[in-house]
């Protein structure tokens, strides 16, 4: 403490940070420098030597092909996680209410049904994608939106009800309990008090949402059986071949893919961050 | 509509674990239409509990509340619930909406959104002097400004009833008084029925027309303040209401010895007693007093100036152990030696539990 003056304390707190940043920042810089080089210069430089002579190339081969899984992805993923988030948070206040409520048969019925969501939740997907597959088969919903919406409704609901639950705990029961008093029903107090003050929770809970969906690599890969009308982790995984690997344009392709969700952290990140620190300390982050 | 509240043998139990926690055993109380109720007790007497089963917050395990003849709660059943109750209240910590301005929180509990309302809202707010704060955030308010929202909040919606959970303790001392007073005169003002709940007598004293003591979930006495101040019916309830030194005495044949002094007390049977004395009853002197009776001789311990008067501990010379309080208009040098004087019709009796 006595050893370092404040500006070089601030300094070294800064370096550390600057040398975590540069350890982030390593995988998308290499994804572009990489998709921007040839074939023959990808795997004949290092990795982290940037391209004589870059080159668009690999990036519009690879757009040629992902361009509709892209478009697939972003239809499937984002209205699926607004509604899933929001079913979630509208979830996760009727057990605020049935937590807070004196009745045991409600407490009762809060425990019960907040377990089950707690095991689909944690009930690993791949344990159920066959039944799962063999209804949306009757139903005539493979290779269909309807199918992967079908999909991830079923299982990001639970997430995001679970997640939300957390933020919802540290609601002040007194500006609930106001509320009743003033004369508003639960519908009115859930969109004029409970959603403002929910904010980074709902946008946090969104966040993840969309990255886990947007990641998803086994629903899409059981769910659609057609190269091209897939989701996008599927598509990006076929350009690693059984007999060879294009690696400037797998390179391009992680890319690409991953633009959506890095996009989205960086303009929602920060509520994402104030969601965890509300988390983190239990206090009152949403006020 | 304002109304009369009514309660009927209310009882409320609490489950803790495996232990059932009785925090009201058949509480019984009329608030009368337009009155200001004041409930005093220490924490965890079932204050709180009992302002929440008039709000229909909580359930009463049995017993009926009634406002005026109507039966809103009763055993283990809300019949009308908090929403269509049409309460006003403060809670101990405001509970404004933190997203909502000072005007959105006070217009928030009002059902039809005209230009009436926006009238109303703005003369509540100019009596309550927070005009100029109703285009703000809660956050940006003072806590006595957030109080004042949150009551007009309260106000705002024409309240059948007014429920005030603890209402100052959030206040820094120096504007209580005239949170106080600003409380008195707007629930006279709207002629609303009031209910206010506080561990302090000083609220009470202030803002109630009647009180009642509320003591191990059951009102140990009710009665108007002055009369809870100067005739307490137990030396747990004389406590509660304001200080009060206590000492043991004896009755024989009318009379009662305390200390050194002997008072006629013809009311009281014979045997050992407590005895009550608040500090202002009691005088510290070098010689006789008209219509005082002599304690014996004390010695002064410590003189501290509390304000506009002085406050000395004394202990009788025979018993160093037992301290008093006495109120005096003069400080009095340490260790030095005086008569204790007491009005003898203001020393209460009280049963020896």
């Amino acid at each position: 403490m006595s050893e370092f003056g404040p500006t070089v304390k601030a300094f070294l707190h800064q370096l550390i940070l600057a040398i975590f940043v540069v350890i982030w920042l390593i995988p998308i810089y290499t994804m572009v420098i990489n998709g921007l080089k040839s074939e023959f210069d990808v795997t004949s430089t290092p990795v982290f030597i940037p391209p004589l002579h870059p080159s668009l190339t690999a990036f519009a081969a690879v757009w040629s092909q992902l361009d509709v899984p892209l478009l697939n992805s972003v239809i499937v993923v984002i209205p699926v996680s607004l509604v899933a988030t929001f079913i979630g948070a509208m979830a996760a206040y009727y057990f605020y209410l049935l937590s807070v409520s004196k009745r045991r048969s409600l407490n009762f019925m809060s425990n019960t049904i907040f377990s089950l969501i707690a095991l689909a939740t944690f009930m690993p997907y791949q344990a159920v994608i066959i039944p799962l597959t063999r209804i949306e088969a009757n139903w005539g919903l493979l290779n269909t939106y309807g199918g992967a919406i079908f999909a991830f409704i079923l299982f990001y609901i639970p997430t995001a009800a679970l997640l939300m639950s957390m933020f919802m705990a540290v609601l002040p029961r007194d500006i609930i309990d106001a509320a009743r008093i003033d004369g508003s029903g639960d519908l009115r107090t859930f969109f004029r008090i409970v959603v403002p003050l929910t904010i980074p929770g709902i946008i946090s809970t969104l966040i993840f949402n969309v990255i886990e969906m947007w990641n998803n690599f086994f629903i899409p890969l059981v769910l659609f059986n057609v190269a091209k009308q897939t989701l996008i982790p599927v598509a990006v995984e076929s350009f690693t071949g059984g007999y060879g690997t294009l690696y400037n344009e797998s390179f391009a392709a992680a890319f690409l893919a991953s633009i959506i969700p890095l996009l989205i952290f960086i303009f929602l990140g920060r509520y994402f961050i104030r969601g965890l620190v509300t988390l983190g300390t239990g206090g009152k982050g949403a006020v | 509509m304002v109304v009369t509240v009514k309660l009927s043998k209310v009882t409320k139990t609490f489950k803790k674990g495996k232990r059932n926690v009785e925090v009201l055993k058949g509480v019984d109380l009329v608030v009368e239409r337009g009155a200001c109720m004041g409930v005093l007790g220490p924490s965890g007497t079932g204050k709180t509990t009992l302002m929440r089963i008039i709000a229909g917050l909580e359930v009463p395990s049995s017993g009926e509340v009634y406002f005026d003849d109507k039966l809103v709660s009763t055993s283990n059943r809300i019949i009308v619930p908090p929403e269509n109750r049409n309460i006003g209240m403060v809670f101990q910590s405001w509970a404004l909406y933190p997203n909502m301005k000072a005007y959105d929180n006070i217009a928030f509990a009002v059902k039809n959104k005209g230009e009436e309302t926006r009238k109303k809202i703005e003369e509540i707010a100019e009596l309550l002097d927070i005009l100029h704060a109703l285009d703000r955030y809660p956050r940006e308010l003072s806590g006595g400004q957030q109080q004042r929202v949150a009551l007009a909040r309260a106000l705002a919606k024409d309240p059948s009833i007014l429920v005030l959970d603890e209402p100052f303790s959030n206040l820094d001392a120096r504007i209580r008084d005239s949170a106080r007073a600003l409380v008195k005169k707007v629930q006279k003002e709207f002629g609303v029925t009031a209910l206010v709940v506080s561990h302090d007598p000083a609220d009470i004293f202030s803002v109630a027309d009647v009180a009642g003591v509320l003591l191990d979930g059951i009102f140990a006495q009710v009665g108007s303040p002055l009369e809870l101040y100067d005739s307490p019916v137990s030396a747990s309830v004389a406590r509660l209401v304001g200080e009060i030194n206590e000492l043991d005495g004896v009755v024989e044949g009318g009379k009662l010895r305390v200390l050194r002094g002997v008072v006629e007390r013809r009311d009281c049977q014979d045997g050992n007693v407590k005895v009550g004395i608040r500090p202002e009853d009691l005088r510290v002197s070098e010689t006789e007093v008209q219509g005082m009776i002599s304690l014996g001789k004390v010695r002064v311990k410590v003189s501290s100036y509390t304000g506009s008067s002085f406050r000395l501990v004394v202990s009788p010379l025979e018993e160093e152990k037992v301290e008093l309080y006495v109120n005096s208009d003069r400080p009095m040098p340490i260790n030095s030696e005086a008569v204790l004087l007491a009005k003898p019709e203001k020393i209460k009796v009280f049963k020896n539990n």
